[in-house]
């Protein structure tokens, strides 16, 4: 089986388990009393954050590992990455501003936490755009490397954020020193659904890794 | 006890979003690959 079908394999399987996150979470799931249903945001929202920051984590380190051992290899998983990480940075960034609307009453504000966020998003597009413009693949290879590093380095900030400065939006719930804080149904349905987010991102990346090596054969065949 | 809010709205815009770019991303990626 081709790397390209296997990855389509995965995407599809991640999909239709989607669907499966979709029912329980809008079915089978309790409302919570205070913030009533837009609270089942968080099972979209916070998969798709830790998704996102999966994908820069592994741009990060491929991009240490290029930059060590020279491998090619490591800089096109780093590209796929960055690639899927944007898509998923997007859903965190749209998802996020329609659950604060109704419950902070705005849509957006400047805090630590979501002005990192979306200086995240920037540095993926940046990443992105860098690696277009650049026609030599080593010195693409290099430049972006540099890039993906700084990215790995914004990710603790990101997530100390929420203790270092003062902030609108909540503390971590799960990723936290004590045990996750929420209900058992509750807590059942965002770890399904943190699997299924990471099931996504190694179908895409997959595929994406995958189209990487048909369009550097179809350069050298030309 | 609080009555709950009715803000269902921003729930299902928040689930369409989701399902909009990730199915976008998804048929991208299935149309850039060869096909099988």
């Amino acid at each position: 089986m081709s790397l390209a079908r296997k990855g389509r394999s995965i995407m599809l399987t991640g999909l239709a388990l989607l669907a499966l996150v979709y029912v329980r979470a809008l079915a089978f799931t309790p409302v919570e009393r205070f913030q009533g249903p837009a609270q089942k945001i968080f099972y979209l929202h916070v998969p798709a954050a830790w998704s996102a920051m999966l994908a820069m984590g592994l741009v990060g380190l491929c991009s240490i590992l290029f930059l060590v051992t020279k491998d090619l290899r490591f800089d096109r998983f780093a590209g796929a990455s960055a690639e899927v990480g944007t898509a998923f940075s997007l859903v965190m960034l749209t998802t996020g501003p329609i659950w604060a609307k109704p419950i902070w009453g705005t849509w957006w504000t400047w805090d630590a936490r979501l002005t990192l966020t979306l200086f995240l998003f920037f540095l993926f597009i940046g990443y992105l755009l860098l690696r277009g413009a650049v026609g030599d693949p080593g010195l693409r290879a290099r430049y972006s490397a540099v890039l993906g590093i700084c990215g790995l380095l914004l990710l603790p900030f990101i997530h100390l954020s929420v203790y270092l400065f003062r902030t609108l939006h909540p503390q971590p719930i799960i990723l936290k020193p004590s045990s996750p804080s929420l209900p058992g149904s509750m807590l059942a349905t965002l770890l399904f659904s943190f699997a299924v987010f990471t099931l996504l991102y190694v179908g895409f990346v997959t595929q994406r890794y995958a189209l990487s090596l048909e369009r550097e054969s179809e350069v050298e065949n030309a | 006890m609080p009555e709950v809010p009715q803000n269902a709205g921003y729930m299902v815009a928040a689930y369409v979003v989701t399902a909009i770019i990730l199915l976008a991303y998804a048929v991208s990626l299935y149309r850039r690959t060869g096909r099988p």
